[in-house]
């Protein structure tokens, strides 16, 4: 059937109107956040104040620095992309606001982008920021920069497939505080290997905070901390947390997948 | 919504949205519920239409599959000769939605809520012109939050209209609104029509589906019990005579008989020859100098139609 709609039925079209429903959904989901003292705190103050940690104690020293970075990044993740995009997901969910756009033009794949991108962007700005700021705290210019962006990028789509699902199962905006608990804890219980007893170590390693520390040392100060990795064997030895990453990315992904409502339960 | 029992054409003078024995149902096994249950529907393009019925008729199911947010368990819809489902991309942005509930984010003003509208459709009209034919200039910097009823409502409908939309589907489009309110969505709605549009409307006030359609539906339990104009639902429902009942006997007259009952001291009285059956009593109350106080008549109306249709039908279950 032949319609006016021929922007809409060719390709480069149908792209074009696909970002720019995306970009002014997300616009719309950002200026929400600065809307609300409480999101702009946790979405933007909270994943900055690890850095100051790279700060403190002897310039350069590379045990505090990697826990300062793999704290950072945590928080960006956690903050932003997580607790923001379940807060954000739930809200608008109850709010009738995803059932209403849903009536219109716009996509689910392209809903789930824009409630994601304002957060995602946060922390891949925070993860650039990361860099600059070890650099300027002393610590050594990173090995595998390919490395650290695809650990960062691969746990922020973790992190916002855990965030749909958990959505599913929260009721309000409120209950958000309690439902997010258990991915939170089993979140930074993955960077407590130093203080824990060896035995656990193994078990934290597979955890998606520990994959996240691994990679993160991997990328910025080579293989146990040693600088005279090659790149090749840096991205080898990369490899088991890497998997550990993306298996917990696709058991997010499909939990998310299979629970996912766009609106409230009757 | 005149009977065309044709397959799915495309061609020129098609209903602009035509249903099928559409069926819809909620739950598994025991606790199943059937809330569609085969109905069928032609809307002529550019006309008006209503779906009337009580809460729980089964108006705002039928309607969520016309709009593609549900699947039918059976039938086939055609909206502009294509499926909601599988041609979504395609209909979508010729369609316009009124949800029964407006959803909106709060923080939001109203113009940053219709920006955000008009980033997300095809071809969307400026949105300066929606604001004003709303009446919403004033409010554009308002949040959400602070809008009245009838404010949000009417935000509500700039989104569903900003896309220039061929069929409007409208979800009980005046629900909580004030009088005031109310009479500027008709306007709009009429205003629809003057443009060509399509309008499917669902209500349950009955005076709102008698000033906007054009063809109405009455639908009970899942079903469409009635359709037509005004002029044909009513027609052939009988007529009602209504007085304080008098202290003597009623006469024996024919047009009295059976269908004469009592209701809280007044007598009712059913007929099909309003004329005769009046002619008959106030002959007789002249007669014997009977006088017939609270005396009232009147032709069958949507209102009892509807009503007697609510009553009729609860029996079977």
């Amino acid at each position: 059937m032949s319609t006016p709609t021929s922007t809409a039925t060719t390709a480069p079209g149908r792209y074009a109107a696909s970002r720019r429903r995306v970009l002014g959904l997300a616009r719309a989901n950002a200026l929400l956040m600065t809307r609300n003292r409480l999101t702009l705190v946790y979405g933007l103050v909270l994943p900055l104040l690890p850095l100051l940690l790279l700060f403190v104690g002897e310039r350069g020293d590379t045990t505090v620095g990697a826990t300062a970075v793999t704290t950072t990044l945590l928080m960006a993740l956690l903050f932003p992309v997580y607790y923001n995009v379940l807060s954000l997901v739930v809200s608008r969910r109850d709010e009738l606001v995803l059932k209403r756009l849903r009536t219109g033009e716009t996509r689910d794949s392209e809903l789930v982008v824009a409630l994601s991108l304002p957060g995602v962007v946060i922390a891949m700005a925070v993860s650039v920021l990361t860099l600059v700021a070890g650099v300027a705290a002393g610590l050594p210019l990173p090995d595998n920069i390919a490395l650290y962006a695809v650990a960062v990028l691969v746990s922020a789509v973790m992190f916002v497939a855990f965030a749909f699902w958990t959505a599913a199962w929260t009721r309000t905006a409120e209950s958000a505080q309690m439902t997010s608990l258990p991915v939170i804890t089993v979140a930074v219980a993955g960077t407590l290997t130093a203080a824990l007893p060896a035995r656990f170590a193994e078990v934290l390693d597979r955890t998606p905070a520990g994959a996240l520390d691994a990679l993160v040392r991997l990328s910025w100060f080579g293989e146990d901390g040693s600088r005279d990795v090659g790149l090749l064997d840096g991205w080898v030895a990369a490899g088991p947390p890497l998997l550990v990453l993306l298996a917990w990315t696709a058991a997010a992904v499909w939990l998310a997948a299979r629970s996912l409502r766009w609106e409230p339960r009757s | 919504m005149t009977s065309r029992p044709s397959p799915s054409d495309l061609t020129a003078g098609a209903p602009a949205i035509r249903v099928r024995d559409l069926r819809r149902s909620f739950g598994h096994g025991r606790g199943a519920f059937e809330a569609v249950r085969g109905v069928d529907l032609d809307i002529e393009a550019g006309t008006i239409s209503a779906l009337l019925g009580t809460n729980g008729a089964g108006k705002t199911s039928t309607m969520e599959l016309i709009e593609g947010l549900g699947r039918p368990s059976a039938g086939e819809i055609r909206v502009l000769g294509l499926d909601p489902l599988a041609d979504r991309a395609a209909l979508r942005p010729r369609m316009g939605i009124l949800l029964q509930r407006s959803g909106f984010s709060g923080d939001l003003t109203v113009v940053e809520t219709l920006r955000m509208w008009h980033s997300t459709l095809s071809h969307p009209q400026p949105v300066a012109d929606l604001l004003g034919a709303l009446g919403l200039e004033d409010r554009a910097d308002t949040r959400v939050v602070g809008l009245s009823g009838g404010e949000q409502r009417r935000l509500d409908l700039a989104c569903t209209l900003m896309g220039l939309p061929e069929v409007v589907l409208l979800d009980e489009p005046t629900t909580g609104l004030d009088p005031e309110s109310r009479r500027d969505v008709w306007g709009l709605v009429r205003g629809l029509r003057e443009r060509g549009t399509t309008v499917l409307l669902t209500t349950h006030h009955l005076e709102e589906a008698e000033a906007l359609a054009d063809e109405l539906a009455i639908m009970h339990h899942g079903r469409i019990v009635r359709r037509g104009t005004v002029a044909q639902i009513v027609e052939g429902h009988p007529s009602t005579v209504r007085f304080a009942t008098p202290g003597v006997p009623l006469p024996e007259l024919r047009e009295l008989r059976d269908t004469t009952r009592q209701e809280r001291g007044s007598t009712v009285v059913e007929t099909d020859d309003l004329q005769a059956t009046l002619t008959a009593l106030l002959t007789w109350a002249d007669r014997t100098g009977v006088r017939l106080t609270d005396l009232s008549a009147r032709t069958a109306t949507l209102e009892s139609v509807f009503l007697a249709v609510a009553d009729q039908q609860r029996a079977p279950r």
